[in-house]
């Protein structure tokens, strides 16, 4: 495929796995948190997890902390780094076409998005087993909306921010909140009313239900997974008119 | 728009937030030409050929290069034209051959090649990150290069690098110039716009104001020779020789010291006359005006009456 999104997306994918920054907080920081969270809380079902196995609730909850770590952390900073200095400049003039970034930064945050999820479970499942999927085609659904939601935001950050430092800055500011309330943190349950009303309609929050729910069996979460759908379709058409060549 | 002319500039205005950078600017580039655009920093040439390449809309003027318009056919010419860009770079952990294989189309010819004509073969796995800056602008120009261009920019295009890797890079474009691609280069070294173009344009705060040969504009803005000497006691009568001879504007004597100015008949007519008068010193040395003493020249003042409008001329016109 030598069509330029082809030869983007390959240098770019070749160019994520020499990232540090990929590595620690798409790959490493969601098992690692996982693991301790997944621990800290056993394996005995309770109440305040819906009565679902603890450690189950965190690995259905902790695909979602991939997702968002590659969305607003990942990629405002490497697309921030490419405008700041002047990379993009350099493709446009080099006559790739218009769209070609913007798809091909899709394909990055999708594939990376997908081999840190299948990480993730392939870590979990020796040490918490990987609970049943109840239903599976919302699951799905709700992972690749999510994915395509949060990597355009990821885009669009990138293509506000001025500067790699104040896309990570900005990045790690909206993502660990989101990760606490939304996702990694404790259950809604034992949350008090203000920090739930503040946790309900973060966008983590509203993908981490939309996963989490059907695969547990605990509702099919159709709210949330139809405002991680309008979000997806949202921040995707603002994202690639923010990052056309 | 001739046949004959690969980028035909008319009126060109550019402002950024409010404040005019390019005004009014025409520029014509003939094909198979290496044309300089020259001036001091700000002078708006970076802009102007961004605006050639359809990088930046312009606010106001026409654009046809290659036969399109740059804001309405950006997407059909930018692959046409090979450019090196001034503050641009790569992607620090890219390598040298994993970015040849990127910037290559289905035109590009073989870039391991052109890795090897500029001497970048031994770097193919070395991370842009890693390279010298001389290094970065020869990748530079191996990209510009890798597509079979018909037309390349070159913006500031030998910055940062040493004079032998500077020689290295001129001989390549003009190894371009005779394989016959037309070539833009912007710079602000005068001594590579000397050695390579055919033709220069001059910009001073967002205007062309004025073109021709190097030797044109040397003769036109910076006709002074030098001549330095020194004699013990430098006898009277040949001082008030040295007035007279043709050429000569002054002469001026600060003890052993002399020093002529005049014309470039001077460099003959002083010569010959320390010969004359059997006094032939031995740190005899002369400045002959550089297109870079024209330059200066040039944006410190107006052109001498006399001097044909810039838009009468074969290169460019613009001043408005």
């Amino acid at each position: 495929m030598n069509t330029a999104v082809g030869r983007l997306a390959r240098a770019e994918l070749k160019l994520m796995t020499r990232d540090p920054l990929v590595l620690t907080f798409v790959f490493a920081f969601p098992v690692v948190t996982m693991l301790i969270i997944g621990g800290a809380f056993g394996t005995t079902p309770d109440r305040a997890f819906d009565f679902t196995n603890p450690s189950h609730w965190y690995v259905a909850s902790y695909l979602t902390v991939v997702i968002a770590a590659t969305g607003l952390v990942m990629l405002p900073v490497h697309l921030a780094s490419y405008r700041e200095r002047g990379v993009l400049r350099r493709f446009a003039a080099a006559g790739f076409p218009r769209w070609s970034f913007a798809i091909a930064q899709l394909i990055v945050g999708l594939v990376t998005t997908a081999v840190a999820c299948v990480f993730l479970l392939a870590v979990a499942a020796p040490v918490y087993g990987i609970p049943a999927v109840h239903d599976g085609w919302r699951v799905v659904a709700a992972l690749s909306l999510g994915a395509i939601a949060f990597v355009s935001i990821g885009v669009l950050l990138g293509s506000l921010l001025p500067s790699a430092r104040a896309a990570q800055a900005v990045g790690l500011l909206i993502f660990f909140p989101s990760f606490l309330l939304g996702a990694g943190g404790p259950p809604p349950p034992v949350m008090g009313s203000v920090v739930r009303k503040i946790a309900d309609p973060l966008p983590l929050t509203l993908l981490t239900n939309a996963v989490r729910e059907p695969w547990l069996g605990l509702g099919p979460a159709t709210g949330s997974l139809i405002a991680v759908a309008a979000l997806a379709v949202v921040a995707t058409v603002i994202a690639a008119r923010r990052t056309a060549l | 728009m001739s046949n004959t002319q690969v980028v035909t500039v008319r009126g060109l205005r550019k402002a950024y937030q409010g404040r005019v950078v390019v005004d009014g600017v025409d520029l014509d580039v003939p094909a198979g030409e290496i044309i300089g655009l020259i001036g001091a920093n700000g002078a708006g040439k970076t802009t102007t050929v961004e605006c050639v390449q359809g990088l930046r809309r312009p606010d106001a003027g026409t654009l046809r290069v290659l036969g399109y318009d740059p804001v309405t056919q950006a997407e059909e010419l930018r692959p046409l034209i090979g450019s090196q860009l001034q503050d641009s770079a790569l992607p620090d952990r890219l390598r040298v051959a994993e970015a040849v294989t990127l910037f290559s189309t289905v035109r590009a010819v073989d870039g391991g090649e052109l890795l090897e004509r500029f001497g970048l073969s031994q770097l193919r796995r070395s991370a842009f990150s890693a390279l010298s800056g001389g290094e970065r602008q020869r990748l530079f120009l191996v990209l510009a290069l890798l597509n079979r261009p018909r037309l390349v920019i070159l913006d500031e295009l030998t910055q940062g690098l040493d004079p032998a890797a500077r020689r290295n890079v001129w001989a390549s474009v003009r190894q371009l110039h005779d394989e016959g691609t037309t070539v833009l280069l912007v710079t602000h070294e005068m001594d590579e716009a000397e050695a390579l173009c055919g033709q220069v344009v001059v910009m001073r705060t967002g205007r062309v104001v004025d073109a021709g040969t190097p030797a044109d504009l040397v003769d036109r803005y910076a006709q002074t020779a030098t001549i330095h000497f020194t004699l013990p006691d430098p006898p009277a009568p040949l001082l008030d020789e040295l007035r007279r001879l043709d050429g000569v504007h002054r002469v001026e004597r600060a003890g052993p010291r002399v020093t002529v100015y005049g014309s470039r008949l001077i460099i003959a007519h002083v010569g010959a006359a320390l010969v004359r008068w059997d006094t032939v010193p031995g740190d005899l040395s002369v400045h002959i005006p550089s297109l870079e003493d024209a330059l200066l020249q040039l944006l410190n003042k107006r052109p001498p009456a006399g001097t044909p409008a810039v838009a009468e001329m074969d290169l460019t016109g613009g001043r408005r």
